[in-house]
C-alpha cells in the first residue's frame, strides 16, 4: 500500500549552519550539501540542499536540526510512494522472508503499513541498502524507528548486511541490533546459558505461546 | 481531598496546552476543552481506591500539597544517603532525564533533577550536564526546555533524539546501540518516574530499567525491542544494555519519583538499580492496579483525546490510554502474551492476546499530538475530529499516514463531534484523556457506574489480580 506524501522539507538558508546533521539522518538521502550563493543570507560556506522528489515527509531532518533551518511545507499536489508487488519474483521473495523468519504479510513498517513481502520484493528487485528500500517502498519514513531492525535483517539475509553507509559518516542506521530470536536453535529452543542468564523472564512460555498464534 | 459524600471533583481542571516542537499551538486552536462540556465531571481515583497513598506533591491543590518543599527535602535526603564516590573530583557527569518526567510530574521532576545536580556539584566538584532522552523527539513533545527554563536552571542542557549518533554496546546477546550523547561523559545518573506507561511492553519486569532499552537506545535497538523479542521478554534488551560493561563503567546511581495517579508519593533512590526496582515494583502495581482495571468496567463509551501525547500516550487519571485500549486482557498477568498488535492475529486461545476494545464506540480528537503510529485506532473505531486545523495536523503526521483511511469526519465544534459520536455509537458515556491528574474526566452517569463497580473490583484486585502479579514476579505482598 502506498504512502501519500503531503509535505516536504524546505531549507531556511539564513538559519542553516552547514552542520550536515540533516544529511546524516535522512532515511531517503534526500538532503545533500551545496555551496552557499553570495546573494543568500547566512554565514556558513555550505548549506543543505533538498531533492524534493526524494523527500517522503519523514521529518527526521526537522527533528535533528538544532538551528530551525528546516521547515515542512504542504504540497499543492501530494504524491504517492510505495512498491508495486506485481511482477516480483515470488519464489525469491518467499525464500527471503522464510530465511529472515518473517511471514510475507507481517507488518514491518507500522507508519506506512509496509509488509515484509513488499520489502523483500524491493530487495529482490535491486534495493540493496536501507535507503534504497525506503525509496522503493516508503517504509522507514515515518517514525524511522519501529521497522529499522527488520529491514536491516532482511537486507542481511539477502547478503547485503554490509552496505556502506550513505553518506559515509551518516547515522541513519548502523547495524542489526541483537535479538532473542537470533539465538533460537533449529529445534526451537534457546541455549541453556541464555535461559540461565535471564531466569526472571518466562522464556519457555514465550516461545510456546507465540507458536499458538496463527496468522489470518 | 474528596469526601465520601461528594466524591466528584467538578472544579478539577486539565493542565494547559503548550506550544510543541512543531510550533503547533493547540491553545490557540482548541476552542473548548472537553472538561467544559455539559455533564462532565472528574471522578477521583481515590474514590475508587480509598487506600491510595497520599502525595507529597500534586499538580492541583484539590489532590494534595503543591509545595515542592517535601520533594526537595526527600530528594536531598536520598542524595545524601547514596554513594557518589565513584565520581572522581572535577569530572563530568551526564544527568539523564526523560520527557515523561516533565509531562507527568512537572516541577517536582525539575526539583529532583536540581537537587541531584547541586549535590553532585557540591560533593564531587563535578560538572553536571542535563541530557534529555527524546523518545519520539520533537514531534511528540512540548518544548520542555523552554517551558521549565531548563537552560537557566542547569546551564548545559541538550536534548538527545533517538536518531542521533549512536554507540555500539557489546551485550550478553550481541551488539546493541545507545544514543551517544547520553553516555559521552565518564559518568551518568539515571532518573525516572514510576507511572504505569507502556505496561504492555515492560510488563513490570525491570520496569525502572526500561529507558536503557528504549529512551536511551538508538533506533536499531528500539526496533529490536519491538520485533526481536516476545511481548514478555522485550525488557531483556534493557537488562542487556544496563548490565553491559560500557554502561556499568559509567553508571553511578538512580533517583526516581514514585508516583500514583494523584502525583508524587515519594522520592526514592539507590545506587543498585535492580534493588530499587524490586523495592518499588509491588507498590507500583498496587497503586495503579485499580486505575488500570476500572477502565475494563466501562461497557460503552466515546473516548475524547484532548491533550499532548499521541493516542496510547494520552493520559487520564494518571494512566495512559494504552491501559484502556488493552483493557480486555490483563497485561500484568504473565500468563498472557498480550500482544498490542493482536487484533491482526487470530489466537488459538482467547484471552491470550489483546484485541479491539468493543466498549469504545467512537473516538473524538479535540487535540492529539503526532509522532507514534496508531493504525489500530484508525482501522477499528469511528473517528471524529474537531476543526480543520487539527485534522490537517493529523493528516500531515509522518507516522500516521493511515489516518487518511479512517475517513474521519471533521466537525466545527466539540459539542457536535461528541454528540454525533455518542449518537452513532449508541452511548451516553464519555471519557476524556486530557492529562487531568488523580481523576477520570467522565460524564456523570459513567462516573456513577464506575463508582458502583469499584467495591467489587477493588476486592478482585486485592484478592485475585495483585497476588497473582506479585507471585509471578517473586515479590512479597
Amino acid at each position: 500500500m502506498p504512502k501519500r506524501v503531503r509535505m516536504v522539507a524546505q531549507i531556511v538558508p539564513e538559519n542553516c549552519t552547514g552542520c550536515r546533521l540533516c544529511e546524516q539522518v535522512c532515511p531517503t538521502v534526500a538532503i545533500g550539501m551545496r555551496p552557499r550563493r553570495p546573494d543568500e543570507p547566512g554565514k556558513s560556506r555550505n548549506i543543505a540542499m533538498l531533492a524534493p522528489e526524494a523527500c517522503y515527509n519523514a521529518q527526521a531532518c526537522v527533528e535533528i536540526c538544532q538551528d530551525n533551518a528546516i521547515e515542512m511545507v504542504e504540497l499543492a499536489e501530494p504524491f504517492d510512494v510505495g512498491f508495486e508487488y506485481v511482477g516480483a519474483n515470488d519464489e525469491a521473495v518467499k525464500a527471503l522472508c522464510r530465511k529472515a523468519g518473517y511471514g510475507r504479510t507481517m507488518q514491518i513498517c507500522v507508519c506506512t503499513d509496509t509488509k515484509a513481502g513488499e520489502i523483500a520484493a524491493a530487495i529482490v528487485a535491486g534495493a540493496h541498502t536501507p535507503e534504497a528500500v525506503s525509496l522503493a517502498t516508503g517504509a522507514r519514513t515515518g517514525c524511522v524507528e519501529l521497522c529499522m531492525n527488520p529491514i536491516l535483517h532482511l537486507l542481511a539475509c539477502a547478503g547485503y548486511g554490509d552496505a556502506p553507509r550513505n553518506p559515509k559518516n551518516g547515522f541513519q542506521w548502523y547495524g542489526e541490533s541483537a535479538t532473542l530470536w537470533q539465538h533460537v536453535r533449529p529445534d526451537g529452543t534457546l541455549p541453556e546459558e541464555i535461559r540461565e542468564t535471564f531466569p526472571e523472564f518466562p522464556l519457555d512460555k514465550e516461545f510456546g505461546d507465540m507458536a499458538k498464534l496463527k496468522r489470518r | 481531598m474528596a469526601t465520601a459524600a461528594t466524591p466528584f471533583l467538578d472544579d478539577l481542571r486539565p493542565p494547559a496546552f503548550h506550544e510543541t516542537w512543531h510550533k503547533h499551538r493547540p491553545a490557540e486552536v482548541v476552542k473548548r476543552r472537553a472538561a467544559d462540556l455539559p455533564g462532565m465531571t472528574a471522578l477521583p481515583v481515590r474514590a475508587l481506591m480509598p487506600g491510595l497513598p497520599g502525595t507529597i506533591w500534586s499538580e492541583d491543590p484539590l489532590l494534595g500539597p503543591t509545595s515542592l518543599d517535601e520533594v526537595r527535602r526527600q530528594a536531598k535526603a536520598r542524595a545524601q544517603a547514596m554513594d557518589w564516590t565513584k565520581i572522581e573530583q572535577g569530572r563530568t557527569v551526564n544527568l539523564l532525564a526523560n520527557p515523561h518526567g516533565f509531562q507527568l510530574c512537572g516541577m517536582a521532576y525539575v526539583t529532583m533533577l536540581e537537587v541531584i545536580a547541586d549535590h553532585v556539584r557540591e560533593t564531587r566538584g563535578a560538572k553536571v550536564r542535563l541530557r534529555i532522552a527524546e523518545s519520539m523527539g520533537h514531534i511528540e513533545n512540548p518544548d520542555w526546555v523552554k517551558i521549565y527554563g531548563l537552560r537557566e536552571r542547569f546551564g548545559d542542557v541538550e536534548e538527545c533524539p533517538q536518531m542521533g549518533a549512536g554507540t555500539k554496546v557489546d551485550t550478553k546477546l550481541g551488539d546493541m546501540y545507545v544514543t551517544r550523547k547520553l553516555f559521552d561523559a565518564p559518568y551518568f545518573i539515571h532518573t525516572h518516574v514510576t507511572e504505569m506507561r507502556e505496561g504492555y511492553l515492560h510488563r513490570m519486569l525491570d520496569r525502572l530499567m526500561k529507558p536503557f532499552g528504549m529512551a536511551y537506545a538508538r533506533l536499531e535497538t528500539r526496533s529490536a525491542y519491538h520485533f526481536g523479542f516476545g511481548p514478555r521478554t522485550g525488557q531483556i534488551v534493557s537488562r542487556c544494555i544496563f548490565e553491559s560493561d560500557f554502561i556499568q563503567q559509567r553508571y553511578v546511581g538512580t533517583m526516581v519519583l514514585d508516583t500514583t495517579s494523584e502525583g508524587v508519593a515519594s522520592v526514592e533512590a539507590d545506587n543498585d538499580l535492580k534493588a530499587l526496582d524490586r523495592r518499588l515494583a509491588a507498590g507500583i502495581m498496587r497503586n495503579y492496579g485499580m486505575a488500570m482495571k476500572i477502565l475494563g468496567e466501562i461497557e460503552d463509551c466515546v473516548v475524547v483525546f484532548d491533550d499532548h501525547g499521541c493516542g496510547v500516550y494520552c493520559y487520564a487519571g494518571g494512566i495512559a490510554f494504552d491501559n484502556m485500549l488493552c483493557a480486555d486482557v490483563d497485561f500484568m498477568d504473565l500468563d498472557n502474551l498480550s500482544l498490542l498488535a493482536a487484533e491482526r492475529h487470530d489466537s488459538a486461545e482467547p484471552g491470550l492476546t489483546m484485541g479491539k476494545n468493543a466498549a469504545i464506540r467512537g473516538i473524538v480528537i479535540n487535540y492529539m499530538a503526532g509522532g507514534v503510529p496508531q493504525p489500530f485506532l484508525w482501522d477499528n473505531y469511528p473517528i471524529h475530529v474537531v476543526g480543520e486545523t487539527v485534522n490537517k495536523w493529523m493528516l500531515n503526521d509522518p507516522t500516521n499516514w493511515h489516518f487518511e483511511r479512517a475517513k474521519a469526519r471533521v466537525w466545527p465544534t466539540l459539542e457536535q463531534a461528541v454528540a454525533t459520536a455518542c449518537r452513532e455509537g449508541g452511548t451516553k458515556n464519555v471519557i476524556v484523556f486530557d492529562r487531568t491528574p488523580g481523576a477520570f474526566r467522565v460524564t456523570r452517569e459513567l462516573g456513577e457506574h464506575l463508582l458502583a463497580r469499584a467495591p467489587e473490583l477493588r476486592r478482585k484486585v486485592e484478592d485475585v489480580y495483585l497476588p497473582k502479579w506479585l507471585r509471578q514476579r517473586g515479590l512479597a505482598a
